[in-house]
C-alpha cells in the first residue's frame, strides 16, 4: 500500500486532471461500461413495470400517428402510380360517323390484344342517359339535333391494367381516326389528391406536435427520475463523479424509452395493416382493381426505431443539461 | 497537504461561518478538528472538499490552489480526497461491494479490479463477507465501516472525516479511529472533524478547535 500510495501523491501535484487508469484502460473500460448501463438501465426500467409500461404506450401511440400517416401515405402515392390505369377507357367517337364505321371500328378494337371487352353507347343512348341524370330532359327536348357523341367504353386486359399498358393502350386508340377523344376516368382521383395533399399538410402539423410531446414526455419522466435520486447522485458527486459520469444511465434510458415507444408504433402500425387488409381487397375489388395494402418495410421499421431512440435520447440530454449540473452535495 | 491562509466564509444570509481561519495540515499528518456545533467545522470540511467556495482567503490543496477551481475540475480533485460522513451517504440500492467499488468505477478500473480492491477494502475494515449485503441490512458501525472502505480504496492522500464516531459506541468509536491511525502510518492524511473530547484525549493527535468562525486552538488538546 505504502508503494501505491506514494506513486498516487506524486500524480497529484500539478493539474487536478489526473488519472491512475492507462488510456487504453479507460477505452475498454469506457466500452465496457457503455455496455452495462445499456443493458443495466434496460433492466432498471421494469423494476417499474407498470409507470414504464404507461410511458411507452403514451409514447408509442404519439409515435404511432406518424407512421401510420407514413404507411396510409406510402399506399396512397402507389395508388396514385395505379391512377392512371384506371379499370375503364372512354372512347369518344367523331359524330359523324355511321353505324357501320362504328361497328368497324369496334370489331377492330376487339382485335386488340390488350383490350378485354368494348361496350358501345350510341348517341341516342347517351342522350337518353344524360337526360335521366340531369333532370334537363325538356329543354334538351329543344335542341336541333343530339349534341352528344358515341361513346366506347374500353376495359383493358388485367395484365395491362398497369400505368406503362394503360398508356401505350391509350397511345395507340388516340392514332386510330375516328376515335375524337380518348379519355381515363380520373377527374374524381384529382379531386381527392387536392383533398389528400391538404390533409398531409394538416397531418404533418399534427405529426410534429406528437414528435415533440415525445420529447416533453421523456424529458418530464428523466427530470422526474433525476430529482428522485438527487441524493444517489449527490453521493456520486461527493466520490468525484463527473457529470459526464452521471447523465450516462439518464441517456440510456431516454434512448430506451424512445426505442420501446417504436416498437410500439410499429406493432400498432402493423396491428392496422392487418385489420385494413381484407376492407381494401374488397373495395379495390368492386372497381376491379388490384391493390395490397403493404405495411413498413425492414428499413423504415428500423428508421422508426432510430428515430424512436433518437428523440428519447435527445430529450434525456436536455432533461440532464437542465437539472443535473443544478445538484450539487450539501 | 491542506493550507488555509486567512479565509473566511460567509453564507448568503449574512451569517459568518469561518473568520481569517489559518493552518496547515502537512502531508502524512493527522488531526482532529472539533467545536462545538455552529462552530464551522462542517464548513472547513465542506471547503475541502469543495462543496463550498470560501468568500476570502486562499486553499491550496495538495500544491493545488482550490479557491478559485474550475467547476470541471472539482470532480477530479474529489478524487484525491477520501470522505466519511456521519450519515454514511451510501447507496441504499446497491451492493456494499458496489458502493465500495464506486470510486473505482468512476475512475475508469475494470470490473474484475474493482472487485478485487473492494473486496481489499472490505477486509481491512473488517466486513469480509458481507460484499453482497445491501447497507440497509448493516448495522450503523458496519455502515460506516463501508463508508471507510469506500473513502479508502482509491488510497487518496487525504481522508476528511465528518462525526465519523457519532453514532457509534465508545468500543467502536475507538475501533474506528484506530483504523484511521493505521492509514496515518501508510503515509495518509487525516483530517476528524468530532466533538467527542473524551476520544481526542486518547488519541493525542494535534487538534484544531474553532469557535464561532474563529481558531481559537492549534496544538495537542489539554486535558
Amino acid at each position: 500500500m505504502n508503494n501505491s500510495l506514494g506513486a498516487s501523491k506524486r500524480k497529484l501535484s500539478g493539474s487536478p486532471k489526473i488519472n491512475k487508469v492507462s488510456f487504453f484502460g479507460r477505452v475498454k473500460a469506457t466500452i465496457s461500461q457503455h455496455i452495462h448501463q445499456l443493458v443495466h438501465n434496460f433492466m432498471e426500467l421494469w423494476k417499474t413495470p407498470f409507470a414504464t409500461s404507461m410511458t411507452i404506450l403514451v409514447l408509442g401511440l404519439a409515435l404511432s400517428l406518424p407512421t401510420v400517416f407514413h404507411v396510409v401515405y406510402k399506399n396512397v402515392d402507389r395508388v396514385g402510380g395505379q391512377w392512371e390505369s384506371a379499370s375503364e377507357i372512354s372512347l369518344f367517337l367523331k359524330k359523324d360517323l355511321s353505324e357501320e364505321q362504328i361497328q368497324v371500328l369496334i370489331n377492330k378494337l376487339g382485335l386488340y390484344e390488350n383490350i378485354e371487352t368494348v361496350t358501345y353507347i350510341s348517341r341516342h343512348q347517351a342522350l337518353q342517359e344524360f337526360k335521366e341524370m340531369s333532370g334537363f330532359s325538356k329543354a334538351l327536348n329543344y335542341l336541333d339535333e343530339n349534341p352528344l357523341p358515341a361513346v366506347l367504353i374500353v376495359v383493358p386486359v388485367e395484365s395491362a391494367m398497369n400505368s406503362a399498358g394503360t398508356k401505350l393502350l391509350v397511345a395507340n386508340l388516340e392514332r386510330e381516326q375516328d376515335i375524337d377523344l380518348v379519355r381515363i376516368d380520373i377527374d374524381w382521383i384529382e379531386k381527392l389528391q387536392a383533398i389528400f395533399y391538404l390533409v398531409v399538410d394538416i397531418v404533418i402539423a399534427i405529426a410534429t406536435l406528437l414528435l415533440l410531446s415525445v420529447l416533453l414526455i421523456v424529458s418530464n419522466t428523466i427530470r422526474l427520475n433525476i430529482l428522485n435520486q438527487r441524493a444517489e447522485i449527490e453521493v456520486l458527486k461527493l466520490v468525484g463523479a463527473t457529470n459526464r459520469f452521471i447523465q450516462l444511465p439518464y441517456l440510456y434510458i431516454g434512448a430506451w424509452y424512445g426505442f420501446l415507444g417504436g416498437v410500439i408504433a410499429w406493432l400498432f402500425s402493423t396491428i392496422m395493416v392487418i385489420w385494413l387488409e381484407s376492407g381494401v381487397v374488397n373495395l379495390t375489388g368492386l372497381y376491379k382493381a388490384k391493390f395490397e395494402i403493404i405495411s413498413l418495410t425492414f428499413n423504415e421499421s428500423i428508421m422508426l426505431l432510430f428515430i424512436g431512440a433518437l428523440l428519447g435520447l435527445i430529450a434525456s440530454f436536455i432533461s440532464v443539461k437542465q437539472y443535473l449540473v443544478t445538484i450539487e452535495p450539501k | 497537504m491542506i493550507l488555509f491562509e486567512e479565509v473566511s466564509k460567509v453564507y448568503s444570509d449574512d451569517h459568518i461561518a469561518l473568520n481569517s481561519v489559518n493552518f496547515h495540515l502537512k502531508q502524512g499528518e493527522m488531526a482532529f478538528l472539533t467545536g462545538h456545533s455552529g462552530s464551522g467545522k462542517s464548513t472547513l470540511l465542506k471547503l475541502v472538499s469543495l462543496m463550498e467556495r470560501p468568500t476570502a482567503g486562499r486553499i491550496v490543496l495538495n500544491g493545488n490552489d482550490i479557491s478559485h477551481i474550475k467547476g470541471n475540475d472539482i470532480p477530479y480533485l474529489r478524487r484525491h480526497i477520501g470522505m466519511i460522513f456521519q450519515d454514511h451517504r451510501l447507496l441504499m440500492n446497491r451492493t456494499v461491494l458496489d458502493n465500495v467499488g464506486l470510486p473505482l468505477l468512476i475512475e475508469g478500473y475494470s470490473r474484475f479490479e474493482i472487485k478485487r480492491r473492494s473486496l481489499a477494502a472490505l477486509e481491512k475494515v473488517g466486513l469480509s463477507g458481507k460484499e453482497d449485503a445491501f447497507p440497509i441490512n448493516l448495522s450503523g458501525g458496519e455502515q460506516q465501516r463501508v463508508g471507510i472502505a469506500r473513502a479508502i480504496i482509491n488510497q487518496p492522500p487525504l481522508l476528511l472525516a465528518d462525526e465519523p464516531t457519532g453514532n457509534l459506541d465508545p468500543k467502536l468509536s475507538l475501533e474506528i479511529l484506530t483504523l484511521f491511525e493505521s492509514l496515518n502510518k501508510f503515509g495518509m492524511s487525516v483530517l476528524i472533524a468530532t466533538h467527542d473530547l473524551g476520544l481526542i484525549a486518547k488519541m493525542r493527535y494535534r487538534t484544531l478547535t474553532l469557535r464561532e468562525g474563529h481558531m481559537i486552538n492549534d496544538g495537542l488538546l489539554r486535558d
